[in-house]
């Protein structure tokens, strides 16, 4: 019954419009006050401390090593250096726009920054060459998402903070599948783009190639500190997240010119608001648990699939349906705060991997961006292209339908998710 | 006004540099005071940085007290607007209204009983583990960020009410697209 109580409250609260942290933190505070006899100070006690854990603190440093990469002339090398690579295949310049944003969207961690940044450059040159409009955007609007997917992720470090889970391992899992994507992405664009015609672009000489990669090569090598870092040890995430922003700071100012030293302010100013925004989510979403388990709510629908006879099949299956409902209305880092809580318990007593749960999730808020009425990628996407929502969602149904393909994919194939781990950290 | 906002600018601009900058310089630290040097390994190892961390970690937490606060005034905070966005005008105000209302009580709330939990913490003496700063220090930034989030909200309110507009966080923003644009119409 309180379950029921406390889920009605909220989901109230959240529609009526406030932001998700509010509707979260009312939520607990007038359970509190009303139906339970858990004491206040103990809420309080956590209100404090909800937030005082070092792995946390990564967040604000990758939003600010990606805040400082997220910048035009960045994309525009990234896109050189695709557009180098795959532009000479069928659908050229859109299978470089693909690439591109898995690229651009690995260093920025921005969806619809990735979507905005490539869009904006990418698009007008297609249709320059031809490609109808509906199909550039869709290309853009779905290969934008690969961001959270592909390492380092902020998503990934909400899951590893709910669910104790090492973030480390969680980066390394997203690895494959995010190339996986990116590899399916582009393959239905070439087979689009071969069966219109669409046209190819000169073949780059090895010589070009070799001198676009040296211009975005600083950017990508954001991605080895991160990785190489944790995975040799010579970090923790979190260090390592503050040792991206301190490189990335350098990259942008002194090897790309492309921030003037004035405009860190703003950067700074930026980063800090989006972290505070994300952390205030967090402390939140900390009280929300923290009153669930008290009440024992995670538990008690452990208990209550489990009697359902569900397997791990129709568990996941089921988890997937849920993922993608509320990835319709939410963006995914309060998706992640709030449902991993809840579902991680039963998903462990199920004998689902830590990691491959967390890609799962993770999959499904990629797919949450791209799809109507919410996907926060449609939107901007709306808005470089002119297109209205309805038109764009029909644009970006042949990758929708690929990455759906692709979610069913990574949640009944847990090897492609836990293979590079296993091989790295052993276990 | 202008004052308390561009402080607030300040502030979180200054905490977020601060705690890079700290995490930055212990790691060199850490793999600097490993090297073989004569004398400036000795003087490195005299130095210690056990306390970064537990810095990084309360300069972050006043950052996110006071960003949340800019936030609201800067509109980062995001909501479900799908059902409010169908509304007629006059409905969705009411209930948008209504949403920053209601921040601003939460807020309230949470800065009177912050403001109680400090206070008394600030009868004992308890420190914070590595620092050993006095912890009601540290925790003063839950009452003093909340009053500053509570007092935002107040304000937006109150300027939306008398008809002026939201204040919108486009989360799409890029720098260094404008240019491009101009450029490809010439």
């Amino acid at each position: 019954m309180n379950a029921f109580i406390i889920f009605a409250l909220l989901i109230v609260l959240m529609l009526s419009g406030m932001p998700i942290s509010i509707a979260l933190g009312l939520t607990v505070l007038t359970f509190l006050f009303t139906l339970t006899d858990v004491p206040v100070q103990a809420v309080a006690l956590k209100l404090f401390t909800g937030i005082e854990k070092f792995e946390i603190m990564a967040i604000p440093f990758f939003i600010l090593a990606g805040n400082f990469l997220t910048h035009g002339g960045v994309a525009r090398r990234m896109i050189t250096f695709a557009t180098s690579m795959v532009g000479h295949w069928h659908g050229g310049l859109a299978l470089s726009g693909v690439l591109a944003c898995a690229l651009f969207a690995a260093v920025s961690g921005s969806s619809p920054a990735t979507v905005v940044a490539i869009g904006s450059i990418l698009l007008p040159a297609m249709i320059k060459q031809g490609y109808p409009k509906s199909f550039g955007a869709g290309v853009i609007t779905t290969s934008g998402a690969l961001g959270i997917l592909i390492p380092p992720s902020i998503v990934m470090v909400m899951y590893s903070v709910s669910t104790n889970t090492s973030v480390g391992k969680l980066f390394v899992a997203g690895v494959v599948p995010g190339f996986l994507l990116a590899f399916f992405l582009g393959l239905t664009t070439w087979i689009l783009a071969r069966s219109k015609d669409y046209p190819r672009m000169q073949r780059s000489t090895w010589l070009q190639r070799w001198r676009a990669f040296r211009e975005s090569v600083w950017g990508l090598l954001l991605i080895v500190v991160v990785m190489g870092g944790i995975y040799t040890g010579i970090f923790t995430p979190t260090e390592a997240a503050a040792m991206s922003a301190v490189y990335t700071f350098v990259i942008a100012v002194f090897v790309y010119r492309d921030l003037r030293l004035v405009q860190i302010g703003k950067v700074l100013v930026d980063s800090a608001a989006m972290s505070a925004m994300l952390l205030y989510i967090i402390t939140n979403a900390v009280l929300f648990s923290f009153l669930m388990t008290s009440e024992g709510i995670p538990q008690a629908m452990a208990g209550w699939i489990m009697d359902q006879g569900l397997g791990q099949i129709s568990f996941l299956l089921v988890v997937n349906l849920l993922l993608l409902l509320a990835g319709n209305v939410m963006e995914p880092s309060s998706i992640v705060l709030i449902m991993a809580p809840i579902l991680f318990p039963v998903a462990v007593a199920l004998g689902v991997d830590p990691v491959h749960f967390g890609i799962i999730m993770v999959v499904n808020m990629e797919i949450g961006m791209c799809h109507p009425p919410v996907g926060l990628n449609l939107y901007v996407a709306s808005g470089i292209t002119k297109m209205g929502i309805t038109e764009l969602t029909v644009a970006v149904l042949p990758w929708l339908f690929t990455m759906l393909g692709f979610l069913l994919l990574i949640t009944y194939v847990p090897q492609l998710s836990l293979w590079l781990p296993r091989l790295l950290f052993g276990g | 006004m202008k004052f308390l906002d561009h402080l607030e600018e300040w502030f979180i601009a200054f905490l977020m540099a601060a705690a890079t900058l700290i995490i930055f310089v212990a790691v060199i630290h850490r793999y600097a005071s490993g090297l073989p040097i004569p004398v400036v390994q000795d003087f490195l190892l005299r130095i210690n940085t056990s306390w970064a961390q537990e810095l990084t970690i309360y300069l972050f937490v006043w950052m996110a007290k006071f960003g949340a606060a800019y936030g609201v005034r800067t509109g980062i905070h995001v909501g479900v607007d799908v059902l409010i966005n169908r509304l007629n005008t006059p409905l969705k105000k009411k209930f948008i209204l209504f949403g920053l209302l209601a921040g601003a009580s939460f807020t309230g709330i949470i800065a009177a009983l912050g403001a109680d939990f400090v206070f008394e913490l600030s009868g004992t003496s308890s420190t914070s583990e590595v620092l050993e700063l006095p912890i009601w220090i540290v925790y003063l930034a839950i009452p003093l960020g909340s009053s500053l989030m509570c007092f935002r909200f107040l304000q937006v309110s109150w300027n939306f009410a008398r008809g002026g507009e939201l204040p919108v966080h486009d989360h799409a923003h890029v720098e260094g697209l404008v240019e491009d644009a101009a450029e490809g119409r010439q």
